[in-house]
């Protein structure tokens, strides 16, 4: 709002004075919703470092397991394997809220499998196979709850930048302009009160 | 909704195993466009891929998996996903809470 464009009349102080209220007031509440987000991401992020640390754990140990099926039984053995199961994991997204930022929750279903229902004969294979599939199961609902957490962080670092940006923008740009444009505003009025008495004196005068 | 898998061999066998049905064995000269196709199904909701695969796509794919929640990506294998999320961490609270 440039100084130049504001008309300096009483109504158009009042207006600003609103103005000045609703901006400072939406400041403090911008602020507050700044910080109760850093907070709550405080919360996940350390939920995050636990999650993305058992994962690398659970992918060495797939990893591992997998290695050893395959030394063991052979690569096509295991591969063949593979191809034989019949049901597949499925994720449900469902959504929840974290201080108005929408975040999404994972519920997943046919991950874990109990062993004679994974679609290939227990006793074709070995428990080589049977604890690589284990592993693999176990590194699946890593992932789930990874992508979870790893989703949740990323909307409320988004929202988090999103609302720093509003409270800075009021706190350096917006109320800052607003101000100026009253104290002009009332210099004028009062210049012009001045010189409205100053016209009285001199017209008793003469 | 499902998770996918894109990989080489190595990398895919094992989630064969956990019974993944979306899963795209490539190599290096059809990784972009097998990502491409994952990303445009609605069917995906999670993909989950070897760090060092993530590393060899053009930076702007990059940074729109990285921007990306539908679906979530998740690396495996190395530290590049989580120097990602630090990045971003330092970016929008200012301070690296990752350490």
């Amino acid at each position: 709002m440039a100084v130049e464009d504001v008309k300096p009349t009483r109504s158009e102080l009042l207006e600003i004075k609103k103005k000045i209220k609703l901006s400072e007031d939406g400041h403090k509440l911008l602020k507050k919703k700044r910080d109760g987000l850093i907070l709550e991401f405080f919360d996940i992020l350390n939920q995050a470092k636990d999650v993305r640390s058992e994962l690398d754990d659970a992918y060495k140990d797939a990893n591992n397991k997998i290695g050893i099926a395959k030394s063991v039984e052979g690569t096509i053995t295991v591969n063949s394997t593979a191809f034989s199961l019949k049901d597949y994991p499925k994720i449900h997204l469902q959504s929840n809220n974290i201080m108005g930022v929408v975040v999404p929750k994972i519920e997943s279903s046919s991950v874990r499998k109990p062993i004679n229902q994974r679609g290939y004969g227990i006793l074709g294979t070995s428990s080589y196979i049977d604890e690589a599939t284990d592993a693999y199961e176990t590194l699946v609902e890593n992932i789930i709850q990874a992508a979870e957490m790893e989703t949740t962080m990323k909307r409320l670092l988004a929202e988090i930048e999103k609302t720093k940006r509003r409270v800075n923008a009021l706190e350096f740009k917006v109320i800052p302009e607003l101000k100026e444009a009253r104290d002009f505003i009332k210099l004028r009025l009062d210049e012009m009160e001045r010189e409205g008495t100053f016209r009285l004196k001199k017209i008793k005068k003469s | 909704m499902e998770l996918s898998v894109v990989g080489n061999g190595e990398f895919v066998t094992g989630f064969r195993l956990a019974g993944i049905r979306k899963i795209h064995e490539v190599s290096d000269e059809n990784l972009e466009s097998a990502v491409k196709e994952v990303i445009k199904d609605p069917e995906v909701g999670i993909l989950v891929m070897h760090d060092d695969d993530f590393n060899k796509l053009p930076q702007n794919l990059r940074n729109k998996l990285n921007e990306s929640v539908e679906p979530t990506v998740v690396t495996l294998g190395g530290t590049g996903q989580s120097s990602n999320l630090r990045e971003k961490i330092k970016q929008s609270v200012g301070v690296d809470l990752w350490k």
